[in-house]
């Protein structure tokens, strides 16, 4: 069967790397793009190793071709007409159109933005909670909204546990990456009080879908 | 960049990259793909949990 690392377009420069388990990559022509692929006799279990070797490649293959389309890990097909058959419909030539030229860099706030903990009644709780919310949007006003500014496209998601404020995912053409750095740098600066982590340059796995399908 | 030990980045660089290759990516339809208990199976190898309460805590801890 077909292990999938990513999409590119057509032909596909395979770089000089192995893929999980040490098998070779090979490249499989769907219409103008190239799957690039690994075979294998049996699925490829799940295991930190074999998540590393995944992102190796994608990283690899970003760095050889001009844009890159990642998979999800795991991806398997039984052979190249039922590959090609699953790909057949979606947009993926649009998808690889959008992200061409650019990475992705992440960001994660970390600090305190009120507890609910100490709510007695459950009007505190709510008003608690609303106060929460609203000092989080505040917080996107302040860090997101400039950077999504600097990228193409982004993703947001607030308070997902109690003290990661922030996550979020910008694609940011190749050319602004020491600008966008330099700007979360200034917003590091400005907000002593909150740890901001800007990871990257990733090959744009945030961006690889539409936004309406993203999760 | 920020206040966070390197040591602490490098837990934070390693939890997105595994985000990325774990979650976000394109799902081709019809594809075998792995199983939510598969996929939690790898967080626990590399025991980052999505550091709801490990990492990000552990992190949180080493703020001012």
């Amino acid at each position: 069967m077909l292990y999938v690392y990513a999409f590119v377009s057509a032909p596909a420069s395979l770089p000089d790397v192995s893929g999980v388990g040490g098998s070779p990559l090979g490249a499989r022509r769907i219409d103008v793009l190239d799957a690039v692929v690994s075979e294998h006799e049996l699925p490829v279990d799940a295991s930190e190793t074999a998540v590393l070797e995944h992102a190796r490649v994608v990283e690899a293959l970003a760095g050889a071709n001009e844009g890159v389309l990642p998979a999800r890990f795991g991806g398997m097909h039984a052979d190249e007409a039922a590959l090609s058959a699953a790909v057949a419909g979606r947009e993926l030539v649009e998808a690889l159109g959008r992200v061409r030229g650019c990475v992705e860099l992440g960001l994660r706030v970390l600090g305190a933005a009120g507890s609910q903990a100490s709510a007695a009644t459950g009007a505190e709780y709510m008003r608690a909670r609303l106060e929460r919310r609203r000092k989080l949007e505040r917080l996107a006003d302040e860090l997101h909204v400039p950077l999504a500014a600097l990228a193409r496209d982004s993703t947001l998601a607030l308070g997902t546990t109690p003290r990661l404020l922030l996550t979020a995912a910008y694609l940011v053409p190749r050319g602004d990456v020491e600008a966008f750095g330099e700007t979360v740098a200034s917003l590091q600066a400005a907000h002593p009080e909150l740890g901001i982590v800007c990871t990257g340059p990733w090959p744009p796995y945030s961006f690889a879908i539409a936004a309406e399908e993203r999760s | 960049m920020s206040e966070l030990s390197p040591a602490a980045q490098h837990d934070v660089t390693l939890l997105e990259l595994v985000d990325r290759v774990l979650n976000k990516g394109v799902v081709v339809s019809g594809d075998i793909t792995l199983s939510v208990a598969d996929v939690d199976l790898v967080y626990v190898g590399l025991r980052v949990l999505l550091a709801s309460v490990g990492t990000i805590e552990r992190l949180q801890a080493e703020l001012p």
